[in-house]
Protein backbone atom coordinates (compact mmCIF):
# COMPACT_ATOMS: atom_id res chain seq x y z
CA UNK A 1 0.00 0.00 0.00
CA UNK A 2 2.47 2.56 -1.64
CA UNK A 3 -0.28 5.05 -1.48
CA UNK A 4 -1.42 4.95 2.38
CA UNK A 5 1.41 6.54 4.28
CA UNK A 6 0.82 9.87 2.75
CA UNK A 7 -3.15 9.54 3.06
CA UNK A 8 -2.49 8.72 6.79
CA UNK A 9 -0.16 11.18 7.18
CA UNK A 10 -2.38 13.62 5.61
CA UNK A 11 -5.05 12.93 8.31
CA UNK A 12 -3.08 13.01 11.29
CA UNK A 13 -1.65 16.25 10.44
CA UNK A 14 -5.41 17.63 9.80
CA UNK A 15 -6.76 16.45 13.05
CA UNK A 16 -3.34 17.87 14.49
CA UNK A 17 -3.86 21.31 13.04
CA UNK A 18 -7.75 21.28 13.84
CA UNK A 19 -6.41 19.89 17.67
CA UNK A 20 -3.98 23.03 17.65
CA UNK A 21 -6.94 25.49 16.30
CA UNK A 22 -9.22 24.31 18.51
CA UNK A 23 -6.78 24.70 21.55
CA UNK A 24 -5.59 28.37 20.15
CA UNK A 25 -9.20 29.27 20.02
CA UNK A 26 -9.65 28.10 24.07
CA UNK A 27 -6.90 30.26 24.61
CA UNK A 28 -7.85 33.74 22.52
CA UNK A 29 -10.59 34.66 25.14
CA UNK A 30 -8.83 35.22 28.85
CA UNK A 31 -11.89 36.86 30.15
CA UNK A 32 -15.67 35.71 28.30
CA UNK A 33 -17.06 38.92 27.33
CA UNK A 34 -20.37 37.49 29.00
CA UNK A 35 -18.85 37.85 32.42
CA UNK A 36 -17.46 41.32 32.07
CA UNK A 37 -21.16 42.28 30.62
CA UNK A 38 -22.74 40.81 33.47
CA UNK A 39 -20.87 43.15 35.90
CA UNK A 40 -21.47 46.07 34.18
CA UNK A 41 -25.15 45.65 34.13
CA UNK A 42 -24.68 44.68 38.18
CA UNK A 43 -22.77 48.53 37.88
CA UNK A 44 -25.87 50.20 35.82
CA UNK A 45 -28.19 48.41 38.20
CA UNK A 46 -26.46 49.83 41.46
CA UNK A 47 -26.34 53.58 39.55
CA UNK A 48 -29.97 53.23 38.85
CA UNK A 49 -30.55 52.20 42.65
CA UNK A 50 -28.05 55.67 43.52
CA UNK A 51 -26.20 53.07 45.50
CA UNK A 52 -23.47 55.73 45.35
CA UNK A 53 -25.69 58.33 47.35
CA UNK A 54 -28.25 55.82 49.05
CA UNK A 55 -25.34 53.41 50.44
CA UNK A 56 -22.21 54.43 49.96
CA UNK A 57 -20.40 51.77 51.22
CA UNK A 58 -22.10 49.04 49.60
CA UNK A 59 -21.58 50.59 46.00
CA UNK A 60 -17.47 51.70 47.36
CA UNK A 61 -17.03 48.31 48.14
CA UNK A 62 -18.38 46.59 44.84
CA UNK A 63 -16.43 49.74 42.94
CA UNK A 64 -13.20 48.42 44.53
CA UNK A 65 -13.79 45.27 43.76
CA UNK A 66 -15.01 46.27 39.97
CA UNK A 67 -12.06 48.40 39.55
CA UNK A 68 -9.43 45.95 40.46
CA UNK A 69 -10.57 43.46 38.19
CA UNK A 70 -11.17 45.69 35.45
CA UNK A 71 -7.47 46.52 35.46
CA UNK A 72 -6.58 43.19 35.23
CA UNK A 73 -9.28 42.96 32.33
CA UNK A 74 -7.41 45.57 30.52
CA UNK A 75 -3.79 43.91 31.26
CA UNK A 76 -4.71 40.35 30.59
CA UNK A 77 -6.53 41.27 27.46
CA UNK A 78 -3.38 40.11 25.58
CA UNK A 79 -2.16 36.89 27.34
CA UNK A 80 -2.72 33.14 26.29
CA UNK A 81 -4.48 31.26 28.61
CA UNK A 82 -4.35 27.29 28.35
CA UNK A 83 -8.55 26.20 28.73
CA UNK A 84 -7.08 23.66 31.29
CA UNK A 85 -5.49 26.13 33.32
CA UNK A 86 -7.92 27.81 36.00
CA UNK A 87 -9.30 31.31 35.24
CA UNK A 88 -8.70 33.11 38.17
CA UNK A 89 -10.23 36.60 36.99
CA UNK A 90 -12.90 35.12 35.40
CA UNK A 91 -13.91 33.30 38.77
CA UNK A 92 -13.25 36.74 40.85
CA UNK A 93 -15.78 38.13 38.30
CA UNK A 94 -18.51 35.49 38.38
CA UNK A 95 -17.82 36.02 42.08
CA UNK A 96 -18.49 40.05 42.05
CA UNK A 97 -21.71 38.95 39.82
CA UNK A 98 -23.18 37.40 42.51
CA UNK A 99 -22.22 39.90 45.20
CA UNK A 100 -23.15 42.74 43.11
CA UNK A 101 -26.77 40.85 42.36
CA UNK A 102 -27.17 40.29 46.54
CA UNK A 103 -26.59 44.16 46.75
CA UNK A 104 -28.94 44.75 44.18
CA UNK A 105 -31.63 42.95 45.47
CA UNK A 106 -31.13 44.33 48.91
CA UNK A 107 -30.84 47.58 48.33
CA UNK A 108 -33.89 47.64 45.96
CA UNK A 109 -36.12 46.18 48.86
CA UNK A 110 -34.28 48.58 51.18
CA UNK A 111 -35.14 50.88 48.86
CA UNK A 112 -38.98 50.11 48.91
CA UNK A 113 -38.89 49.92 52.40
CA UNK A 114 -37.75 53.67 52.69
CA UNK A 115 -40.24 54.53 49.73
CA UNK A 116 -43.20 53.19 51.80
CA UNK A 117 -41.68 54.50 54.94
CA UNK A 118 -41.75 58.08 53.35
CA UNK A 119 -45.26 57.82 51.74
CA UNK A 120 -46.80 56.74 54.89
CA UNK A 121 -45.14 59.57 57.23
CA UNK A 122 -45.66 62.19 54.56
CA UNK A 123 -49.67 60.64 54.35
CA UNK A 124 -50.08 60.53 58.58
CA UNK A 125 -48.84 64.09 58.79
CA UNK A 126 -50.71 65.33 56.36
CA UNK A 127 -53.56 63.74 58.11
CA UNK A 128 -52.49 65.55 61.51
CA UNK A 129 -51.98 68.67 60.02
CA UNK A 130 -55.14 68.61 58.55
CA UNK A 131 -56.93 67.67 61.75
CA UNK A 132 -54.72 70.63 64.04
CA UNK A 133 -56.00 72.82 60.78
CA UNK A 134 -59.92 72.07 61.73
CA UNK A 135 -59.40 72.25 65.75
CA UNK A 136 -57.13 74.95 65.88
CA UNK A 137 -59.93 76.98 63.37
CA UNK A 138 -62.48 75.48 65.64
CA UNK A 139 -61.14 77.36 68.71
CA UNK A 140 -59.83 79.90 66.63
CA UNK A 141 -56.55 80.21 68.14
CA UNK A 142 -54.47 79.88 64.78
CA UNK A 143 -52.93 82.92 65.99
CA UNK A 144 -51.13 81.48 68.94
CA UNK A 145 -49.52 78.94 67.26
CA UNK A 146 -47.62 81.65 65.11
CA UNK A 147 -45.26 81.31 62.59
CA UNK A 148 -45.77 77.07 63.36
CA UNK A 149 -48.22 76.33 60.82
CA UNK A 150 -46.32 78.22 58.20
CA UNK A 151 -43.22 76.22 58.48
CA UNK A 152 -45.50 72.90 58.91
CA UNK A 153 -46.69 73.34 55.59
CA UNK A 154 -43.10 74.31 53.83
CA UNK A 155 -41.48 70.87 55.51
CA UNK A 156 -44.33 68.90 53.67
CA UNK A 157 -44.13 70.97 50.81
CA UNK A 158 -40.31 69.69 50.95
CA UNK A 159 -41.05 66.26 51.90
CA UNK A 160 -43.39 65.81 48.83
CA UNK A 161 -40.57 67.55 45.93
CA UNK A 162 -38.02 65.00 47.59
CA UNK A 163 -40.25 61.70 47.45
CA UNK A 164 -40.87 62.99 43.48
CA UNK A 165 -37.39 63.12 42.90
CA UNK A 166 -36.71 60.10 44.45
CA UNK A 167 -34.89 61.33 47.82
CA UNK A 168 -36.97 59.26 50.00
CA UNK A 169 -34.60 59.82 53.29
CA UNK A 170 -34.91 63.79 52.75
CA UNK A 171 -38.22 63.57 52.23
CA UNK A 172 -38.99 61.04 55.16
CA UNK A 173 -36.40 63.73 57.65
CA UNK A 174 -38.88 66.62 56.23
CA UNK A 175 -41.82 64.58 57.20
CA UNK A 176 -40.56 63.81 60.56
CA UNK A 177 -39.72 67.65 61.31
CA UNK A 178 -43.02 68.43 60.14
CA UNK A 179 -44.31 65.92 62.58
CA UNK A 180 -42.30 67.32 65.24
CA UNK A 181 -43.24 70.97 64.17
CA UNK A 182 -46.95 69.55 64.76
CA UNK A 183 -45.81 68.29 68.46
CA UNK A 184 -44.47 71.82 69.25
CA UNK A 185 -47.73 73.16 68.14
CA UNK A 186 -49.73 70.88 70.50
CA UNK A 187 -47.44 71.59 73.61
CA UNK A 188 -48.06 75.31 73.01
CA UNK A 189 -52.01 75.16 72.63
CA UNK A 190 -51.54 72.78 75.66
CA UNK A 191 -49.22 75.52 77.90
CA UNK A 192 -51.66 78.52 76.35
CA UNK A 193 -54.76 76.76 76.97
CA UNK A 194 -54.46 74.19 79.65
CA UNK A 195 -56.77 75.97 81.96
CA UNK A 196 -59.33 74.91 79.43
CA UNK A 197 -59.11 71.19 80.77
CA UNK A 198 -57.91 72.13 84.31
CA UNK A 199 -61.01 71.08 86.75
CA UNK A 200 -59.80 73.71 89.47
CA UNK A 201 -59.98 76.77 87.11
CA UNK A 202 -63.10 75.43 85.60
CA UNK A 203 -64.99 75.44 89.05
CA UNK A 204 -63.51 78.80 89.72
CA UNK A 205 -65.14 80.25 86.81
CA UNK A 206 -68.58 77.86 87.36
CA UNK A 207 -68.41 79.94 91.12
CA UNK A 208 -67.89 83.30 89.32
CA UNK A 209 -71.27 82.33 87.16
CA UNK A 210 -72.87 81.29 89.97
CA UNK A 211 -72.40 84.07 92.09
CA UNK A 212 -73.66 86.64 88.76
CA UNK A 213 -76.67 84.53 88.54
CA UNK A 214 -77.10 84.59 92.32
CA UNK A 215 -76.64 88.23 92.57
CA UNK A 216 -79.22 88.37 89.72
CA UNK A 217 -81.40 86.60 92.16
CA UNK A 218 -81.37 88.60 94.85
CA UNK A 219 -81.49 92.11 93.48
CA UNK A 220 -84.10 90.56 91.12
CA UNK A 221 -82.53 92.23 87.56
CA UNK A 222 -80.62 91.26 84.97
CA UNK A 223 -77.38 89.55 84.61
CA UNK A 224 -75.38 88.26 81.67
CA UNK A 225 -72.64 85.39 81.58
CA UNK A 226 -70.77 84.28 78.79
CA UNK A 227 -68.78 81.26 78.33
CA UNK A 228 -65.85 82.03 75.90
CA UNK A 229 -64.95 78.45 75.08
CA UNK A 230 -68.92 77.94 73.96
CA UNK A 231 -69.12 81.05 72.45
CA UNK A 232 -72.54 81.68 73.97
CA UNK A 233 -73.92 84.41 75.95
CA UNK A 234 -76.82 83.65 78.12
CA UNK A 235 -78.98 86.51 80.23
CA UNK A 236 -80.45 86.03 83.38
CA UNK A 237 -83.41 87.32 84.88
CA UNK A 238 -84.68 87.65 88.83
CA UNK A 239 -81.61 84.43 88.94
CA UNK A 240 -83.46 82.29 85.76
CA UNK A 241 -81.93 81.95 82.60
CA UNK A 242 -83.74 83.79 80.11
CA UNK A 243 -82.23 83.44 76.92
CA UNK A 244 -78.99 82.61 75.46
CA UNK A 245 -77.10 83.52 72.08
CA UNK A 246 -74.25 82.18 69.70
CA UNK A 247 -71.17 85.09 69.92
CA UNK A 248 -68.02 85.92 68.21
CA UNK A 249 -65.16 86.69 69.95
CA UNK A 250 -61.62 88.90 69.04
CA UNK A 251 -59.56 87.26 66.67
CA UNK A 252 -57.65 85.85 69.27
CA UNK A 253 -60.89 85.32 71.89
CA UNK A 254 -60.19 82.25 73.87
CA UNK A 255 -57.15 83.79 75.32
CA UNK A 256 -56.53 85.63 78.30
CA UNK A 257 -56.40 89.22 77.82
CA UNK A 258 -53.37 90.97 78.82
CA UNK A 259 -52.55 94.00 76.47
CA UNK A 260 -53.88 96.43 74.11
CA UNK A 261 -54.64 94.97 70.56
CA UNK A 262 -54.08 91.02 71.73
CA UNK A 263 -56.83 90.08 70.07
CA UNK A 264 -58.07 88.37 73.15
CA UNK A 265 -61.43 88.98 74.82
CA UNK A 266 -61.01 89.56 79.08
CA UNK A 267 -62.38 87.04 81.53
CA UNK A 268 -63.61 88.31 84.38
CA UNK A 269 -66.48 90.30 86.75
CA UNK A 270 -67.65 93.77 84.74
CA UNK A 271 -70.31 96.01 84.89
CA UNK A 272 -72.18 97.68 81.72
CA UNK A 273 -70.93 101.24 82.04
CA UNK A 274 -72.14 102.63 79.27
CA UNK A 275 -75.38 101.66 76.53
CA UNK A 276 -74.61 102.91 73.12
CA UNK A 277 -77.85 103.23 71.25
CA UNK A 278 -78.50 103.53 67.31
CA UNK A 279 -76.56 106.65 66.22
CA UNK A 280 -73.56 106.35 69.26
CA UNK A 281 -71.73 103.11 67.24
CA UNK A 282 -70.52 101.38 64.33
CA UNK A 283 -71.73 98.66 65.69
CA UNK A 284 -75.16 98.51 65.57
CA UNK A 285 -75.50 98.77 69.28
CA UNK A 286 -73.15 98.59 71.91
CA UNK A 287 -72.90 97.34 76.15
CA UNK A 288 -69.65 99.16 76.49
CA UNK A 289 -67.41 97.46 79.73
CA UNK A 290 -65.89 98.42 82.62
CA UNK A 291 -62.71 96.39 81.39
CA UNK A 292 -60.12 96.97 83.26
CA UNK A 293 -61.12 96.12 86.33
CA UNK A 294 -59.12 96.77 89.39
CA UNK A 295 -57.85 92.96 89.16
CA UNK A 296 -57.18 93.42 85.32
CA UNK A 297 -55.05 96.30 86.20
CA UNK A 298 -53.39 94.61 89.29
CA UNK A 299 -52.69 91.65 86.79
CA UNK A 300 -51.36 93.70 84.15
CA UNK A 301 -49.05 95.88 86.59
CA UNK A 302 -47.32 92.52 87.54
CA UNK A 303 -46.72 91.36 83.74
CA UNK A 304 -45.36 94.66 82.91
CA UNK A 305 -42.74 94.08 85.89
CA UNK A 306 -41.95 90.89 85.34
CA UNK A 307 -41.36 91.96 81.50
CA UNK A 308 -44.00 89.54 80.71
CA UNK A 309 -45.69 92.52 78.84
CA UNK A 310 -43.30 94.58 76.72
CA UNK A 311 -43.09 98.00 78.33
CA UNK A 312 -44.72 99.48 74.82
CA UNK A 313 -47.99 98.27 75.48
CA UNK A 314 -50.83 99.75 77.19
CA UNK A 315 -53.47 97.71 79.03
CA UNK A 316 -56.20 98.54 76.32
CA UNK A 317 -60.06 99.27 76.83
CA UNK A 318 -63.21 99.95 74.98
CA UNK A 319 -64.70 96.27 75.45
CA UNK A 320 -68.34 96.05 74.32
CA UNK A 321 -70.78 93.76 73.58
CA UNK A 322 -71.81 94.78 70.60
CA UNK A 323 -73.63 94.59 67.15
CA UNK A 324 -71.91 93.52 63.50
CA UNK A 325 -70.64 96.44 61.67
CA UNK A 326 -70.12 93.95 58.44
CA UNK A 327 -71.50 90.93 58.22
CA UNK A 328 -68.53 89.76 56.80
CA UNK A 329 -66.57 90.27 59.83
CA UNK A 330 -65.95 87.03 61.74
CA UNK A 331 -63.96 88.37 64.47
CA UNK A 332 -63.84 91.19 66.87
CA UNK A 333 -60.80 92.96 68.37
CA UNK A 334 -61.43 91.49 71.75
CA UNK A 335 -65.03 92.44 72.22
CA UNK A 336 -68.49 90.29 72.20
CA UNK A 337 -70.40 90.32 69.16
CA UNK A 338 -73.97 89.16 68.84
CA UNK A 339 -75.85 89.32 65.28
CA UNK A 340 -77.92 92.47 65.00
CA UNK A 341 -81.24 91.10 65.56
CA UNK A 342 -80.09 89.66 68.77
CA UNK A 343 -78.34 92.51 70.04
CA UNK A 344 -81.44 94.61 69.96
CA UNK A 345 -83.19 92.26 72.32
CA UNK A 346 -80.28 91.94 74.71
CA UNK A 347 -79.37 95.56 74.54
CA UNK A 348 -83.72 96.47 75.65
CA UNK A 349 -83.46 94.02 78.13
CA UNK A 350 -80.24 95.16 80.27
CA UNK A 351 -79.43 98.72 82.22
CA UNK A 352 -76.01 100.58 83.06
CA UNK A 353 -74.46 98.86 85.99
CA UNK A 354 -76.10 95.30 85.04
CA UNK A 355 -72.81 92.54 85.76
CA UNK A 356 -71.31 90.82 82.80
CA UNK A 357 -69.30 87.89 83.63
CA UNK A 358 -66.80 86.62 81.04
CA UNK A 359 -65.03 82.79 81.49
CA UNK A 360 -63.29 80.73 79.74
CA UNK A 361 -65.73 78.01 80.17
CA UNK A 362 -68.34 76.37 82.33
CA UNK A 363 -68.20 72.34 82.23
CA UNK A 364 -64.95 70.52 81.75
CA UNK A 365 -66.45 68.68 78.38
CA UNK A 366 -65.77 72.40 76.90
CA UNK A 367 -64.71 72.60 72.88
CA UNK A 368 -61.25 73.64 73.93
CA UNK A 369 -60.67 70.95 76.05
CA UNK A 370 -61.68 68.67 73.79
CA UNK A 371 -59.56 69.77 71.09
CA UNK A 372 -56.52 69.74 73.38
CA UNK A 373 -57.30 65.86 74.14
CA UNK A 374 -57.50 64.87 70.47
CA UNK A 375 -54.58 66.44 69.75
CA UNK A 376 -53.11 64.86 72.46
CA UNK A 377 -53.54 61.42 71.19
CA UNK A 378 -52.57 62.29 67.49
CA UNK A 379 -49.58 63.57 69.44
CA UNK A 380 -48.96 59.95 70.97
CA UNK A 381 -49.96 58.15 67.80
CA UNK A 382 -47.22 59.51 65.85
CA UNK B 1 34.08 37.84 20.75
CA UNK B 2 31.88 34.42 21.25
CA UNK B 3 28.49 34.56 22.06
CA UNK B 4 29.03 33.65 25.83
CA UNK B 5 30.94 36.78 26.61
CA UNK B 6 28.03 38.90 24.49
CA UNK B 7 24.56 37.50 26.76
CA UNK B 8 26.71 37.33 29.87
CA UNK B 9 26.80 41.29 30.26
CA UNK B 10 23.52 42.00 28.49
CA UNK B 11 21.69 39.84 30.60
CA UNK B 12 23.27 40.93 33.91
CA UNK B 13 22.48 44.32 32.91
CA UNK B 14 19.04 43.69 32.28
CA UNK B 15 18.71 41.64 35.82
CA UNK B 16 20.31 45.13 37.25
CA UNK B 17 17.83 46.99 35.45
CA UNK B 18 14.56 44.81 36.45
CA UNK B 19 15.89 44.78 39.84
CA UNK B 20 16.13 48.84 40.01
CA UNK B 21 12.54 49.00 39.82
CA UNK B 22 10.26 51.31 42.08
CA UNK B 23 6.92 51.87 42.41
CA UNK B 24 5.55 55.38 40.59
CA UNK B 25 5.87 57.75 43.76
CA UNK B 26 5.32 60.98 41.82
CA UNK B 27 2.35 59.51 39.49
CA UNK B 28 0.71 58.32 42.97
CA UNK B 29 0.72 61.12 44.68
CA UNK B 30 -0.45 62.86 41.43
CA UNK B 31 -3.54 60.61 41.52
CA UNK B 32 -3.92 60.95 45.10
CA UNK B 33 -3.96 64.53 44.97
CA UNK B 34 -6.55 64.84 42.01
CA UNK B 35 -8.92 62.20 43.82
CA UNK B 36 -9.22 64.43 47.23
CA UNK B 37 -9.64 67.87 44.57
CA UNK B 38 -12.30 65.97 42.98
CA UNK B 39 -13.93 64.74 46.25
CA UNK B 40 -13.39 68.69 48.20
CA UNK B 41 -15.34 70.29 44.31
CA UNK B 42 -18.02 67.76 45.84
CA UNK B 43 -17.88 64.67 43.75
CA UNK B 44 -19.15 62.66 46.11
CA UNK B 45 -22.22 64.54 46.06
CA UNK B 46 -22.96 65.49 42.77
CA UNK B 47 -21.02 62.82 40.65
CA UNK B 48 -21.16 60.34 43.00
CA UNK B 49 -21.05 57.00 40.52
CA UNK B 50 -18.07 58.29 38.98
CA UNK B 51 -16.27 59.46 42.15
CA UNK B 52 -17.30 56.22 43.97
CA UNK B 53 -15.13 54.30 40.89
CA UNK B 54 -12.21 56.91 40.75
CA UNK B 55 -11.63 55.86 44.29
CA UNK B 56 -12.03 52.62 43.27
CA UNK B 57 -9.51 53.05 41.16
CA UNK B 58 -7.18 54.42 43.40
CA UNK B 59 -7.87 51.62 45.91
CA UNK B 60 -6.85 49.02 42.70
CA UNK B 61 -3.25 50.98 42.44
CA UNK B 62 -2.30 50.97 45.77
CA UNK B 63 -3.06 46.89 45.88
CA UNK B 64 -1.33 46.64 42.58
CA UNK B 65 1.43 48.48 44.13
CA UNK B 66 1.42 46.44 47.29
CA UNK B 67 1.34 43.52 45.31
CA UNK B 68 4.16 44.20 43.32
CA UNK B 69 5.99 45.50 46.47
CA UNK B 70 5.31 42.31 48.30
CA UNK B 71 7.26 40.32 44.99
CA UNK B 72 11.16 39.93 45.35
CA UNK B 73 12.63 42.75 43.82
CA UNK B 74 14.05 41.00 40.24
CA UNK B 75 10.55 40.31 39.37
CA UNK B 76 8.94 43.57 40.81
CA UNK B 77 6.83 44.83 37.64
CA UNK B 78 5.23 48.64 38.33
CA UNK B 79 4.19 48.98 34.56
CA UNK B 80 0.43 48.68 35.61
CA UNK B 81 0.70 50.30 38.82
CA UNK B 82 1.53 53.40 36.83
CA UNK B 83 -1.27 52.75 34.26
CA UNK B 84 -3.46 53.04 37.22
CA UNK B 85 -2.07 56.05 38.66
CA UNK B 86 -2.65 57.79 34.89
CA UNK B 87 -6.39 56.83 35.03
CA UNK B 88 -7.39 57.52 38.34
CA UNK B 89 -5.37 61.05 37.52
CA UNK B 90 -7.19 61.82 34.44
CA UNK B 91 -10.56 60.60 35.95
CA UNK B 92 -10.07 62.51 38.95
CA UNK B 93 -10.01 65.81 36.63
CA UNK B 94 -12.77 64.73 34.89
CA UNK B 95 -15.01 64.26 37.63
CA UNK B 96 -13.88 67.19 39.41
CA UNK B 97 -14.88 69.24 36.15
CA UNK B 98 -18.22 67.61 35.91
CA UNK B 99 -18.99 68.14 39.83
CA UNK B 100 -17.98 71.69 39.85
CA UNK B 101 -20.16 71.82 36.33
CA UNK B 102 -23.24 69.96 37.89
CA UNK B 103 -22.76 72.10 41.66
CA UNK B 104 -22.77 75.55 39.85
CA UNK B 105 -26.01 74.24 37.68
CA UNK B 106 -27.53 73.12 41.67
CA UNK B 107 -26.30 76.28 42.97
CA UNK B 108 -27.50 78.28 39.97
CA UNK B 109 -31.24 76.73 40.40
CA UNK B 110 -31.40 77.41 43.82
CA UNK B 111 -30.32 81.03 43.76
CA UNK B 112 -33.33 81.13 40.89
CA UNK B 113 -35.56 79.71 43.15
CA UNK B 114 -34.17 81.94 45.67
CA UNK B 115 -34.89 85.23 43.89
CA UNK B 116 -38.56 83.74 42.72
CA UNK B 117 -39.67 83.19 46.59
CA UNK B 118 -38.42 86.51 47.32
CA UNK B 119 -40.62 88.23 45.12
CA UNK B 120 -43.42 86.42 45.41
CA UNK B 121 -43.17 87.13 49.57
CA UNK B 122 -42.34 90.84 48.93
CA UNK B 123 -45.50 90.93 47.15
CA UNK B 124 -47.52 89.17 49.44
CA UNK B 125 -45.97 91.63 51.87
CA UNK B 126 -46.91 94.43 49.47
CA UNK B 127 -50.52 92.88 49.75
CA UNK B 128 -50.72 93.00 53.73
CA UNK B 129 -49.50 96.29 54.02
CA UNK B 130 -52.57 97.54 52.17
CA UNK B 131 -55.20 95.46 53.96
CA UNK B 132 -57.17 98.52 56.53
CA UNK B 133 -56.44 99.19 59.88
CA UNK B 134 -58.59 99.02 62.98
CA UNK B 135 -61.64 96.78 63.50
CA UNK B 136 -61.50 95.17 59.94
CA UNK B 137 -58.11 94.12 60.14
CA UNK B 138 -59.08 91.45 62.93
CA UNK B 139 -59.77 88.60 59.80
CA UNK B 140 -56.44 89.40 58.16
CA UNK B 141 -54.42 89.11 61.53
CA UNK B 142 -53.97 85.06 61.04
CA UNK B 143 -52.50 85.94 57.44
CA UNK B 144 -50.28 88.60 58.69
CA UNK B 145 -48.82 86.35 60.43
CA UNK B 146 -48.37 83.55 57.65
CA UNK B 147 -46.50 86.14 55.97
CA UNK B 148 -44.17 87.20 58.44
CA UNK B 149 -43.34 83.38 58.42
CA UNK B 150 -42.46 83.37 54.71
CA UNK B 151 -40.68 85.84 55.04
CA UNK B 152 -38.67 84.38 58.10
CA UNK B 153 -38.28 81.03 55.89
CA UNK B 154 -36.41 82.80 53.21
CA UNK B 155 -33.09 83.11 55.90
CA UNK B 156 -33.46 79.38 55.86
CA UNK B 157 -33.00 79.47 52.09
CA UNK B 158 -29.97 81.50 52.80
CA UNK B 159 -28.84 79.91 55.28
CA UNK B 160 -29.49 76.03 53.26
CA UNK B 161 -27.19 78.21 49.78
CA UNK B 162 -24.84 79.71 52.46
CA UNK B 163 -24.21 75.13 53.65
CA UNK B 164 -24.28 74.53 50.10
CA UNK B 165 -26.89 72.24 50.25
CA UNK B 166 -28.31 73.60 46.99
CA UNK B 167 -31.33 70.84 46.99
CA UNK B 168 -32.37 71.85 50.51
CA UNK B 169 -32.60 75.75 49.17
CA UNK B 170 -34.02 75.03 46.30
CA UNK B 171 -37.16 72.67 47.68
CA UNK B 172 -37.58 75.44 50.30
CA UNK B 173 -37.70 77.99 48.04
CA UNK B 174 -40.11 76.28 45.71
CA UNK B 175 -42.02 75.96 48.60
CA UNK B 176 -42.09 79.68 49.91
CA UNK B 177 -43.26 80.10 46.80
CA UNK B 178 -46.34 77.76 46.22
CA UNK B 179 -47.03 78.93 49.76
CA UNK B 180 -46.50 82.54 49.41
CA UNK B 181 -48.92 82.51 45.80
CA UNK B 182 -51.52 80.72 48.24
CA UNK B 183 -51.51 83.40 50.89
CA UNK B 184 -51.61 86.19 48.49
CA UNK B 185 -54.76 84.68 46.65
CA UNK B 186 -56.23 84.45 50.52
CA UNK B 187 -55.28 88.28 50.98
CA UNK B 188 -57.11 89.11 48.00
CA UNK B 189 -60.12 87.02 48.70
CA UNK B 190 -60.72 88.55 52.49
CA UNK B 191 -59.91 92.11 50.73
CA UNK B 192 -62.39 91.65 48.58
CA UNK B 193 -64.57 91.14 51.15
CA UNK B 194 -63.84 93.61 53.63
CA UNK B 195 -63.32 96.30 51.62
CA UNK B 196 -66.91 96.39 51.72
CA UNK B 197 -66.93 97.54 55.35
CA UNK B 198 -66.44 100.68 56.61
CA UNK B 199 -62.98 101.42 58.89
CA UNK B 200 -63.02 101.17 62.26
CA UNK B 201 -63.05 104.81 64.13
CA UNK B 202 -62.51 102.81 67.90
CA UNK B 203 -59.07 102.40 68.55
CA UNK B 204 -58.48 100.59 72.14
CA UNK B 205 -59.31 96.84 72.57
Amino acid sequence: MPGCCPRVTSIVLGWGALALAGLLAGCVEAVPQDAIEAVENIDRDLMQLRAAEFSPNDYAQFTHQWMALKSRVQADEDLIRWPWEPNDLENALRQLQEEGSHTVSRLTKEREVLRHSAKSKIAQVEDRSRMMTVQVSAIDSRLVLGQKPVETDLLMKQAHAFYEQGQYDRSLDAADRAAQNLDSQAVLLNHEFGRYANRGQITGWQQMAKDTITWSRIHRTSAIVVSKADRVLTLYRNGQKVISYPVRLGFNGIREKRYQGDGATPEGRYRISRKRGQGQTQFYRALVLDYPNEEDRRRYRLERKTGQIPASRAIGGQIEIHGVENELMAQTLGCVMLDNPQMVLLFDRVDKGTPVTIVGALHEQNSVAQTLAVLGVQREET
Amino acid sequence: MNTRSTILPVTCALLMLAACAKPPTEQIVAAEKAVTEAQQSGASTYVADDYAKVEGTLAALKKEVSDQDGKLALFRDYGKAEQLAAAAKSEAERVKTEASKKKEEAKAAALQAQQVAQEAVTATLALVAKAPTGKDRAALESIKADAEALKASLNQVQMAIDAADYPTAQTKAIAIHEKSQAVSKEIETALAKIGKGKPSATKKK
